[in-house]
């Protein structure tokens, strides 16, 4: 996994996306471990166009699929459909349309915080905004993240650490 | 992280109050230590941090599968 590369790639192309799951855990300062990236992005013309850009050098290809099932993820394969789990050479990446609990990439945007990622800004999911997340994705792996969350959260607005 | 920011965080992981959230996480069998050591980091710290953990991790589970 290199999360600083698929993020400067996708700040390169002027991706409107958002870091959600495991990894903006991980930001956030959780413990979780995840081995996937995840992104909600917006569903402009433009902004699956720029999307489309930024992942292609990544020699995109869909997880969990036949090994040489034709695909290709270009705009129109991304406007046909909405949530996407790719293998790339960065690692695996999910792009989503929609977070469970949260709605689409507005409301995603609106829980995000800005993170400075070696240098570039970076639009992450907040840590209300994972705990809304993870409660209504409600797998066991989600729920288990959960208390671990609200401590953080209970501890950042009693310290002021970020 | 300032020393005064880190004694606060370690004040507070190591006795946290009856029915917060931190207790429950502790009784829910977390490593409260592990968040001094997270939120010392910086993001970009964070970011580099995951990524070769989870790039150590990857490499183990092809050493694994090639011994199968």
């Amino acid at each position: 996994m290199d999360l600083e590369s698929a993020i400067r790639s996708l700040h390169r192309e002027k991706v409107e996306a958002v870091l959600i799951g495991g990894a903006a855990m991980a930001l956030q300062g959780s413990s979780l471990i995840t081995s996937e990236m995840g992104f909600c992005y917006e569903r402009s013309k433009h902004n699956v166009e720029r999307l489309a850009q930024a992942v292609a050098p990544h020699r995109p290809r869909l997880r969990d699929a036949s090994a040489g099932r034709p695909f290709r993820f270009d705009a129109q394969t991304i406007e046909r459909g909405s949530n996407f789990k790719l293998a790339t050479d960065l690692g695996d990446i999910d792009f989503l349309a929609e977070v469970p609990g949260l709605g689409f990439y507005d409301a995603v945007q609106r829980a995000s915080v800005t993170m400075n990622i070696n240098g570039i800004d970076c639009q992450v999911l907040s840590v209300a905004g994972l705990i809304k997340a993870k409660k209504a994705a409600g797998r066991p792996r989600d729920l288990y993240a959960i208390p671990e969350l609200e401590a953080l959260e209970e501890l950042r607005k009693k310290t002021g650490l970020d | 992280m300032t020393s005064d920011e880190r004694d606060a965080l370690i004040a507070l992981i190591s006795d946290p109050p009856r029915g917060s959230k931190l207790a429950a996480a502790r009784d829910f069998g977390m490593d409260l230590s592990l968040f001094v050591s997270n939120l010392e980091l910086t993001p970009t710290e964070r970011a580099r941090r995951l990524s070769a953990t989870v790039s150590f991790f990857d490499s183990v589970r092809v050493i694994i599968r090639k011994d199968r």
